[in-house]
């Protein structure tokens, strides 16, 4: 049941994210993207990591798009020809395809199984001490010092888009 | 050391020294010409001192047996690498040649060189230095360092103060270089890994490694690329097609420099470092060697004879000479290897001398094809006088310096290759008729265009005669010579 | 609700990181307050502030280890990682004194370039002391944005967004390449510690047969292999380094390789030293393949921006030359050779970017017709640099290569080093062809715009001086490479 449903989510993510590349329509992209990032946050929930999905959702698919679309539309970008970029499609498509088959061959042959290694936690864990304080919990403790690097890198990337956008610097 | 100077030292960087004296003076050529030239009669009264005294010398303490003269300093402790110079007959012989044919390159280029004086005479100085490196160094990387310093100044010479295809030619030469001694760098590491493997103790010292036992494959693969840097130098038979370009397109101080000195670097370096590391490796290329060099004797003369300027002329007969030193080298016999260290000295004196003259022709007239010239023994018999002097001594005329190398070293060879000898021979009647055909071109058949021509000054008149006491002492009393060479040539064939 | 055990904090080992960051934001601030045409006061406090990070690096230079290790082992500040970080502050130094007259010259001195190279060279230092693969990555995040944003800081030139934007979609491209690699991995052994995943490897012998442990560590390689420019991940670094204002193109040719190289090495070393056979058969191709497509390819090149973009393709093929070799020698090889490819390579940049004048970048090689001539000693330096570049010794370049090839004979790989060393000669000539036309061809141009400020002279000269003294007498940095190799 859980397999089946996965693959209907997979199929979805995937499908949609073919479509944020192939729309003509920047809005018809936007749109798919959301569709990919809602798959994603129902792949966070039968991770068991509700708190990641909700973030998915909120940050994401809500905060984030909207202003991609809001942007869009402020811009009022027309249609993309979308010929210009198509010198490589065919090079592009079959190593692609080649590399799908080399992976399709790699992971099926089953030798070993893909069972990775469990890490400290298990549902029981999450369902005891709760998802969202397993998180803080190690984003204090043995992931601290990622955590303060992303602060950094966020003032970095702020820096960067004012000096790559703001019109007089 | 000597009295505690470090004599060997000083001769290596003394030229390097006078180069960076020349740079306050940059803006005056006056100065700049004596000051360089100061600095290489210095340079070769020093040279000329240590052989006056050479037979009161002492076995250094703790140098390899003959090496009189010698020093020792640490430098890159890490790897084994010192700084190690010292100095036997053969080195000897090849200082006070550098030395000698340097004075000479830096009188020629008296009046020829207009623009740029002063970086012409820094070159030449610090190309000199890197030449004197190489002659003395004992250790391989401080061996290496200096064959490769002594590439950039020939580069420039060749490429800023060349004429016609002179870009082509000085990157042909440049790269032909590079690529054969960065094999030779390989070869030089894999010595060390393996005698260190062997004894556990790591070094680039000369006399350590020569003891070193390589299994009877790996050695002729170390060989082979010790040989291909040094062969490309010499300029070996089919290795040797970035030699007529480079001579031909170089000013004449360029082509005195690489006829006199580079080409010696490379037979130095066989006799020296590919011989001694690899016994049982070179005795099997023998054979190979032998062939090269008789080929590159044929081959070079035939070429010769069917050149229409001089200066390729002279270039492609250096491969014929080139040959018989190496024809030597491959016999391998005390006899043959002395001369052919002799052939190499007459070989920078003669073949420097040719090319000093070529460049004065071509100072005068502007051209140096054969065919432009014609009865200069009536105009210009001084010059005249001093070419065929020089065109004889080439071509091997007894009582004159080229004929009493070829000589010994055919004598030499012959017990061991006869047929290479035997064809050898003709090597040396073919440059006869080249000579005589370019003598009676130029200074005897009636005159082809009028040619406002002025015998040679004094300066040049100077130049010329040292040349040529020079090139009569060395034929008719090579003696000395010799005497030098029997100690080091006997301990290197291991018959002393 | 227990209480929070914290971990061992340790801000020693990462006190460079934290100095720079720290300069940085205060930068940010004082940049408010400067007006435009003093913009570079804040280089110089930067460089004050790079100054100030030499303390701690050199103070934690052979500390006992319960002291290189912070964050409950997320970092090790150990002599590798710290000569590392010497080379990247000694990278952005050099860039940052070179920095003001050219952003002044083609009117992007926006203050904002300061902060952003310390922070990127903060970045540098986390990839390179860190050991838990979510401090790798974000490090080499935090580079990359920042000179993603470096690369396209001349906003009004196109060419200069044209590279930031390359930069950035294959930059985030092989970013994500190498964090799938690392969540694969994490999958496959529960951990993100270089450690715990070495230690993993070692209690299951069976994980080579698992294609997500496989597929994972490849994943990464490829990742690191996009940063480290090797071929056939290299197509990006031409255009960029083209693009990007020229004192960041030396900036970026250097740090980031350095660091990538810093990363690329722990993670594989140590993570993986049991299939240290199957890794290097890989890295010897990619080394061979790198080599000869960045000397091939600069051969052709006319522009010389490109030319030194696809030498430093070049350059870092030999270097993964002393990676595949794998050993002691190999490795203190590869920490030297960055060290002095750090002066060589920003230094040429830095002559490259005088001859330059606004609007006319006068990139061609032909453009360097009689520069010798009418600057002798610009020209000397250009020539030690494009000699040492050449290998060719008395240059610290030389030694570097001498170094990576000892290594690689010793390790057995004789057939690398000879393609490595015939890679060398034809290198020789690209680079030569620069002096032809700086010594060979009579000037055409008079040159008479140039101007040597005393911020670029300082550059050029301890640039010059980085080359010549670790070439003649290279002791002294040779003992400390190999006293920085970690096992």
């Amino acid at each position: 049941m859980e397999t089946f449903f996965f693959a209907i989510v997979a199929l979805v993510a995937i499908v949609s994210g073919m479509l944020v590349v192939k729309c003509r329509n920047p809005i018809n992209s936007a749109l798919s993207l959301i569709v990919t990032f809602f798959c994603l946050a129902t792949f966070y929930v039968m991770l068991e990591a509700p708190f990641m999905a909700a973030i998915q959702v909120i940050v994401y698919a809500g905060a984030i798009m909207v202003l991609i679309v809001f942007v869009i539309m402020l811009l009022n970008l027309r249609t993309e020809t979308g010929s210009r970029y198509t010198h490589a499609v065919t090079v592009g498509t079959i190593i692609g395809v080649l590399t799908l088959i080399e992976i399709v061959y790699f992971f099926s042959g089953g030798r070993s199984g893909l069972t990775g290694a469990t890490g400290g936690l298990n549902t029981e864990t999450i369902e005891r001490v709760g998802h969202t304080e397993l998180i803080g919990r190690s984003m204090f403790t043995d992931f601290l010092l990622p955590f303060e690097i992303t602060s950094l890198l966020l003032l970095v990337a702020i820096v960067g888009a004012v000096v790559l956008a703001k019109k007089k610097i | 050391m000597v009295n505690g100077y470090p004599l060997l030292t000083i001769l290596v960087f003394l030229p390097l020294a006078g180069a960076l004296f020349l740079i306050p003076v940059w803006k005056r050529p006056e100065w700049l010409r004596r000051l360089a030239l100061g600095a290489g009669v210095v340079e070769l009264a020093l040279a000329g001192w240590l052989t006056v005294r050479w037979q009161a010398f002492q076995q250094a303490p703790g140098a390899p047996a003959g090496f009189l003269l010698w020093e020792d300093l640490p430098w890159i402790e890490g790897f084994g690498i010192r700084y190690t110079v010292g100095m036997d007959g053969i080195s000897l012989l090849m200082v006070i040649l550098t030395a000698f044919i340097t004075v000479i390159a830096l009188a020629v280029s008296w009046r020829g060189i207009r623009e740029r004086v002063a970086l012409h005479y820094l070159l030449i100085l610090v190309m000199e230095s890197g030449i004197m490196g190489v002659f003395l160094s004992l250790d391989l990387i401080l061996f290496y360092l200096f064959w490769e310093v002594m590439l950039v100044p020939m580069f420039l010479l060749i490429g800023i103060w060349g004429h016609g295809r002179r870009i082509y030619s000085a990157v042909k030469f440049f790269l032909y270089t590079m690529f054969g001694s960065l094999l030779m760098l390989l070869a030089i590491i894999g010595v060390y890994l393996v005698h260190g493997s062997e004894t556990g103790s790591y070094t680039f010292a000369l006399p350590a490694l020569v003891n070193t036992r390589i299994a009877p494959d790996l050695a002729g693969w170390l060989f082979a690329a010790f040989l291909l840097a040094f062969a490309i130098k010499v300029p070996l038979f089919p290795l040797h097609t970035w030699l007529p370009d480079a001579h031909t397109d170089a000013p004449t101080a360029g082509s005195v420099l690489l006829a006199g000195l580079l080409l010696k670097t490379g037979a130095y370096g066989i006799i020296r470092f590919g011989y001694p590391l690899f016994p049982q490796a070179a005795a099997s290329f023998a054979p190979l060697l032998t062939v090269l060099a008789v080929v590159g004797i044929i081959y070079g003369s035939w070429v010769a004879y069917a050149q229409t300027d001089m200066k390729r002329l002279v270039a492609y007969s250096s491969v014929g000479h080139m040959g018989f030193v190496a024809l030597g080298i491959a016999a391998w016999t005390p006899v043959s290897l002395s001369g052919s260290v002799l052939q190499m000295v007459n070989h920078g004196v003669t073949t420097g001398a040719l090319f000093a003259l070529v460049g004065m022709l071509d100072e005068r007239a502007e051209t140096r094809e054969i065919a432009a010239f014609g009865g200069l023994w009536g105009k210009i018999p001084l010059f005249s006088a001093f070419f065929l002097l020089f065109s004889m001594a080439s071509a091997g005329l007894p009582g004159l310096n080229n004929f009493a190398g070829e000589f010994i070293i055919l004598a030499g060879s012959f017990r061991v290759s006869p047929l290479a000898v035997v064809l050898a021979f003709i090597g040396i009647i073919l440059p006869l008729v080249y000579t005589v055909r370019l003598v009676q071109q130029l200074l005897f058949v009636t005159e082809r265009q009028p040619l406002a021509l002025a015998d040679i000054s004094l300066r040049e008149g100077g130049v010329l005669a040292v040349l040529a006491l020079a090139a009569i002492y060395l034929g008719v009393h090579p003696a000395p010579v010799l005497d030098l060479l029997k100690v080091p040539v006997g301990l290197l064939t291991g018959t002393p | 609700m227990e209480t929070l055990a914290m971990p061992a904090i340790n801000f020693a080992a990462i006190m460079p990181e934290t100095i720079l960051s720290a300069v940085a934001m205060a930068l940010l601030l004082v940049n408010v307050f400067v007006r435009s045409e003093q913009k570079a006061y804040l280089g110089y406090l930067s460089l004050i502030g790079i100054l100030v990070t030499f303390f701690p690096i050199v103070a934690g230079w052979n500390a006992p280890v319960e002291l290189q290790s912070g964050f409950n082992g997320a970092v090790l500040q150990d002599n590798f990682s710290l000569f590392f970080k010497g080379i990247f502050l000694v990278s952005a130094a050099l860039s940052i004194l070179i920095s003001d007259q050219y952003m002044q010259r083609e009117g992007c001195n926006h203050g904002e370039l300061y902060p952003l190279i310390l922070l990127a060279t903060a970045g540098m230092m986390l990839m390179a002391s860190g050991t838990d693969l979510m401090v790798i990555f974000l490090g080499l995040e935090l580079l990359s944005v920042a000179l993603y944003v470096l690369a396209g800081f001349n906003r009004d030139k196109l060419k200069s967004n044209e590279a930031g934007l390359k930069y950035f979609l294959l930059g985030a491209f092989s970013t994500g390449f190498l964090l799938y690699g690392m969540a694969l991995t994490f999958g496959a052994t529960g951990t993100t510690k270089i450690a715990g995943i070495a230690a993993y490897v070692a209690a299951n012998p069976m994980i080579t047969g698992n294609q997500m442990f496989l597929v994972g560590m490849l994943l990464m390689g490829v990742g690191f292999s996009f940063k480290i420019a090797a071929a056939p991940f290299h197509m990006w670094t031409p255009d960029v380094y083209e693009g990007a204002p020229t004192p960041m193109t030396a900036f970026m040719s250097v740090g980031p390789k350095a660091a990538g190289f810093a990363a690329f090495l722990r993670v594989f070393m140590i993570a993986l030293p049991a299939y240290k056979p199957e890794w290097s058969a890989l890295l010897w191709v990619l080394a061979v393949l790198t080599m000869t497509v960045g000397n091939i390819t600069a051969l052709f090149q006319q522009d010389i921006k490109r030319m030194l973009a696809y030498s430093s393709i070049a350059h870092a093929g030999y270097v993964l030359v002393g990676f595949v070799a794998g050993n002691a020698v190999g490795t203190a090889g590869i920490m030297f050779y960055m060290l002095s490819y750090a002066f060589m390579n920003i230094g040429a940049f830095a002559i490259i970017l005088l001859v330059g004048r606004k609007g006319e970048p006068n990139n061609n090689v032909a453009d360097y017709a009689g520069f010798g001539f009418k600057h002798p000693l610009l020209g000397l330096a250009m020539s030690i640099f494009l000699f040492s570049l050449a290998g060719i010794p008395p240059a610290a370049g030389f030694i570097g290569k001498f170094y990576i090839f000892s290594g690689a004979i010793q390790a057995g790989y004789i057939w690398l080093a000879i393609i490595g060393v015939l890679n060398s000669a034809a290198s020789v000539y690209y680079y030569l062809r620069v002096m032809v036309f700086m010594y060979m061809k009579d000037p055409v141009e008079e040159f008479d715009w140039l101007k040597v400020t005393p911020a670029h002279a300082l550059c050029l000269l301890v640039a010059v001086a980085g080359v010549l003294i670790p070439g003649i007498v290279p002791g002294y940095l040779l003992e400390l490479a190999q006293k920085a190799v970690f096992f």
